[in-house]
């Protein structure tokens, strides 16, 4: 039975879109019809705060087939294959129920590649905590996001095979978790959310239709509130078994050609799946209310329209000759219902028991009108750098950075994570910069993501850009030329001037790396209203990219010393840029200073260059310079294989004579390459014009630093490993 | 001076009234009625604690356990419902 | 030699185990949904890895009672070999097929690691070709493979050679250090009395190939191999 009346209506619609909507319509819309827009015309869905932004962002590149509108962005990756690519944030619901809502999160990015036709084949989680040292909430959070993550994921039976762990103060209630999902199909067996044939049927599959989630869209297109823990509709009960079925069914149901659209329920449930089959497909919907599986009594329509109950899709068949479509469904115990059919009215009609509750033309659900916000450059605090210590004290300050939650050894996290099912990870989680799949094409595919909150909230636009770039370095030192990425910019409240100026700042700091470096955004979403709920600051802004790269060699470099005898070089140019750096959170606990700026152009001829140096065997260990600078980037190095190395740090390529600044300043474009062909070295790096210089060599059991003759520091690697390796389990078990 | 008894206090945490539960459901799906127990008409599934809590009366003892739940999370009020029984 | 991987709602680990066993020469498998008849017509039974029936309830205990664990016990008490790899061991225990328990790991985690697993019968279909005491290499990913049985059980179960599989460390010494999940006298894989189940935590059929295997190794092959020996 449905009930007909709520009685509360609790719209995320402003004044002015109330009146748009009316004036469109002519007429005031019922109930049902304001909840179907509301759900279309939050932010979430909509993007009406961004849209105009993100168009900066190249989208388009030899290998694009999609870029983004869809449900995931398309790559070819060659031989007939293609790769799907989607990320998806779930920080509202992972804020009041980690486990649930991070796990919830899986499905909900899951679906989205699922709908594509393509088959789930690797996860990554970038995650954003408080700090974890010190505070038990964090803890609590990061405890059971991981745990959420690692249920659903190893269940479903998808490796989660890479990702990012950052912590700030800035995300002690409003937590970041981020999952990005990637697919692969044949290309002649890619499906679009479209429903393009009037006559066609909508078919609903999957679970049963509840209150959980109703409102999600606009849940997570507000500011958390401290009532927000018990604002129990919208946290949804995680279903991993009920997803493996529908994983396997909608794969084996690929196969028959017969699906003609297909559409993940997310945010926004029903109406925002159906206008946009309608709105992409050039069609109208007819839908019956009655059909739809309900797990309650009275429900009303426009509750049934925007529920966001997991693990539901829906397919577009013909009217006739789709019943090996609905066998395999059987097979898999998958429930489906036949709910409407596609009609030539360009017209979204919502009916009970046949009787309309609902007429609105799908134009005015999928076209919220965009918000023009203000913007204003904030008086961004310290830009100078903090006063240096006379002494630096390089041993102890490096012995810090490693055990810092932000350095430290992930094992804690990815070990509750299956990276192995599939058998496609062929560099794993910890033994390389991004991890590497291998395809059925017979190449690899290269995955990372990575952000930087620090260096963003200082500039954004560096930030942005930077992220990029650090993603990019981490596909390269695995020997992988970077080809496609998608973005997630996650900001506060974009009502608030300052707020919307770092937004447009990161997205313009992307646009122009990826312009220069002519690497395709093929997708993404934008995450905003996230701030503290007691104390109403919004988190620092967090951008994040997942670049993936391709690989057709068999020659990989470890990302560690394997042995004595090596000659080890810095490539590229240190410069004084500790802003925003772990050396400067964790050592001198100050918040300012320059941070690091990318140089798309410079960058493009770096990652030639080590990419040659790769193909040429040349290289035995890569490893990018990023967070804690060359110093972290050698311990990390000298750690695996418990292999020393003398550095002499009057030969680093730099901008500036501080050691500090050489050892912990976090410049872009910089890796560190061991070879036993110190020649062969050169000679390609001298031909690429990049900087470059030998800077020492693999030996015996320590890390020295030394300038020229001047011995500075000396760390045994015994002890940079404890540190490493032991903060996370000491701080978390 | 009052009298101190030791008490044991059931707690059941289980996913919120009204959300689905996908073990319970699973449990009476493919399990018992796959089995031919069709008498069955529906499990839910749960987390069960037996607490023994010193205390003057069965009502403090329950309230001392209800509000530990509260204070150390051992439900989270966001995704679950909890019942406290002496 | 013609084997069936049995695909219960819920497995994921099947397609690798099919993909596995091909890669040997002389054998073929194929995937038999868990209520299809026609496994009792192998020459041998794979239960794969995975989360079959979401391991609601304990893992394996719903799908031991599926009806491919009837044919599959037949196959068992006829001398058929049986695997039950990860998700399938925890079936194979559930199903009663293989003595004990498999609890929840002692860090009460989800644990993915590759691992040094030293080989204790070679009496049994499924170990022949391997030499006593040769140390594989091979990957494990569950959080519900603590073994167990009762002290008494567990002697006879030792003294009668069930133990199939232990992890060691690199030199092949089962030591605290070396084992992963607090299973008891670091057992990863037991098989019954006849020798022709065996159950085992470690995934063979993710250490097939040496490109999928950070040392280079292909040990879990020869697990599959074995099926092949006639002694």
């Amino acid at each position: 039975m449905i009930r007909m009346i709520s009685g509360e209506l609790r719209l995320g619609l402003t004044p002015r879109e109330i009146e748009t909507v009316r004036k469109v319509l002519g007429r005031e819309p019922n109930e049902t019809e304001w909840a179907i827009i509301d759900a279309e015309w939050s932010e979430h869905s909509s993007y009406k705060s961004s849209k105009k932004m993100l168009k900066l962002l190249p989208t388009t590149g030899r290998r694009v087939l999609l870029g983004p509108g869809y449900d995931a962005g398309v790559v070819d990756v060659g031989n007939g294959y293609v790769i799907t690519l989607h990320i998806e944030s779930h920080n509202h619901p992972s804020a009041v129920d980690p486990y649930g809502g991070a796990a919830t999160g899986i499905g909900g990015v899951l679906r989205d590649i699922l709908s594509m036709g393509s088959r789930p084949v690797a996860l990554l989680d970038m995650l954003r905590f408080g700090d974890v040292a010190r505070s038990n909430h964090a803890r609590w959070l990061f405890t059971n996001v991981v745990r959420g993550i690692a249920d659903y994921g190893n269940c479903v039976g998808v490796p989660t095979v890479a990702g990012d762990v950052e912590f700030d103060e800035s995300f002690e209630r409003n937590c970041l978790v981020d999952v990005a999902c990637v697919g692969l199909a044949r290309k002649e067996k890619l499906i679009l959310g479209e429903s393009k044939n009037p006559g066609d049927v909508l078919v609903l599959i999957g679970g049963s239709t509840g209150r959980d989630g109703v409102g999600g869209a606009s849940f997570a297109s507000k500011n958390l509130t401290a009532g927000s823990e018990t604002e129990r509709s919208s946290v949804q009960v995680p279903a991993p078994f009920t997803k493996k079925l529908l994983i396997d069914a909608i794969l084996e149901a690929a196969e028959t050609g017969l699906i003609g659209g297909m559409k993940d329920l997310g945010g926004g449930g029903l109406s925002t799946a159906l206008s946009e089959l309608a709105s992409k497909g050039g069609t109208g919907v007819d839908v019956e209310l009655t059909k739809v599986r309900t797990r309650h009594n009275e429900m009303t329509p426009a509750e049934i329209m925007t529920s966001e109950s997991q693990e539901r899709m829906i397919l577009v068949l013909a009217p006739h000759g789709s019943e090996p479509v609905l066998e395999i469904l059987k097979k898999y115990d998958v429930p489906h219902d036949v709910i409407g059919r596609v009609t030539a009215a360009g017209s979204m009609k919502v009916r009970v028991d046949g009787k309309v509750v609902a007429d609105l033309p799908v134009e005015l659900v999928t076209g919220a009108p965009l918000i023009p916000w203000g913007s204003k450059k904030p008086n961004l605090a310290g830009r100078q750098a903090a006063a240096r210590p006379a002494d630096p004290k390089i041993a102890s300050s490096l012995l810090a950075l490693m055990s810092s939650p932000n350095i430290a050894d992930r094992s804690w996290v990815y070990r509750q994570y299956d990276h192995e099912v599939g058998t496609r990870t062929v560099v794993k989680p910890g033994d390389g910069d991004a991890s590497l799949l291998r395809m059925p094409n017979g190449r690899m595919l290269a995955v990372k993501a990575d952000g930087n909150s620090k260096h963003s909230s200082l500039d954004p636009r560096s930030g942005g850009a930077g992220c990029v770039a650090e993603a990019c370095r981490n596909v390269v030192a695995v020997g992988a030329e970077p080809i496609a990425m998608v973005d997630h910019l996650q900001f506060g409240d974009p009502s608030d001037p300052e707020v919307y100026w770092s937004f447009q700042e990161s997205v313009e700091g992307i646009a122009d790396y990826c312009s220069e470096l002519g690497l395709p955004v093929v997708g993404g979403k934008v995450s905003f209203y996230n701030e503290d709920s007691s104390t109403k600051v919004a988190i620092k802004p967090s951008p994040i990219a997942m670049v993936v790269g391709l690989d057709d060699r068999m020659m990989r470099p470890m990302s560690w010393f394997a042995a004595s005898g090596e000659s080890i070089f810095a490539i590229g140019r240190t410069k004084p840029e500790l802003g925003g750096s772990e050396y400067f959170e964790s050592v001198l606990r100050y918040a300012g200073g320059s941070v690091p700026k990318a140089d798309p152009a410079g960058d493009k001829r770096l990652y030639r260059a080590v990419l040659k140096l790769v193909k040429y065997g040349l290289a035995a260990a890569v490893h990018d310079c990023s967070k804690g600078g060359l110093a972290v980037a050698l311990a990390e190095m000298c750690i695996p294989s418990a292999v020393g190395a003398s550095i002499d740090l009057a030969r680093v390529p730099a901008d500036t004579p501080d050691p500090v600044d050489l050892l912990f300043s976090e410049s872009h474009g910089r890796f560190v390459l061991s070879s036993r062909d110190r020649k062969g070295v050169e000679k390609i790096l001298k031909a690429s014009g990049v900087p470059y210089s030998m800077v020492g060599r693999t030996e015996g059991k320590m890390l020295q630093f030394s300038r020229g003759r001047r011995r500075l520091a000396a760390v045994g690697v015994g002890r940079l490993a404890k540190a490493w390796r032991d903060s996370l389990p000491e701080m978390m078990d | 001076m009052s009298k101190v008894g030791l008490f044991s206090v059931k707690v059941v945490v289980s996913n919120a009234e009204g959300a689905s539960d996908p073990e319970g459901e699973t449990i009476y799906r493919d399990l018992v009625s796959k089995s031919g127990f069709t008498q069955v008409k529906g499990i839910r599934s749960g987390k069960f604690l037996r607490i023994s809590v010193e205390a003057p009366d069965a009502k403090t003892a329950r309230e001392l356990v209800a509000k530990m739940c509260d204070d150390l999370r051992i439900y989270n009020p966001a995704a679950h419902s909890l019942t406290v029984e002496v | 030699m013609r084997v069936a991987v049995v695909r219960f709602p819920g497995s994921n680990c099947d397609l690798d185990a099919v993909q596995a066993i091909r890669t040997v020469p002389g054998m073929k498998a194929d995937l038999v949904w868990h209520e299809d008849p026609a496994i009792s017509g192998y020459d041998a039974a794979v239960l794969p890895g995975g989360f079959s029936f979401g391991d609601y309830l304990r893992a394996g205990a719903i799908a031991a009672r599926s009806p491919a664990l009837r044919h599959v016990s037949r196959m068992a008490d006829g001398g058929v070999p049986v695997l039950g790899i990860c998700n399938g061991f925890q079936i194979l225990v559930e199903a009663g097929l293989l003595p004990g328990a498999l609890l929840k790991n002692t860090t009460l985690k989800f644990v993915c690691k590759w691992t040094n697993v030293r080989v204790e019968n070679t009496n049994t279909p499924f170990t022949r070709a391997f030499k006593e005491g040769q140390i594989l290499r091979v990957p494990i990913a569950h959080s519900e493979g603590r073994y167990y049985l009762p002290e008494r059980d567990l002697r006879r179960l030792e003294d009668d050679g069930g133990v199939a599989f232990r992890y060691c460390d690199e030199r092949g010494r089962a030591v605290e250090s070396a084992n992963p999940t607090g299973t008891l006298g670091n057992i990863a894989g037991v098989c019954n009395e006849m020798g022709n189940v065996v159950g085992l935590m470690p995934h063979p059929e993710r250490a097939t190939e040496s490109i999928l295997s950070p040392s280079g190794s292909s040990d879990g092959r020869h697990i599959f191999e074995s099926l092949l020996r006639n002694d």
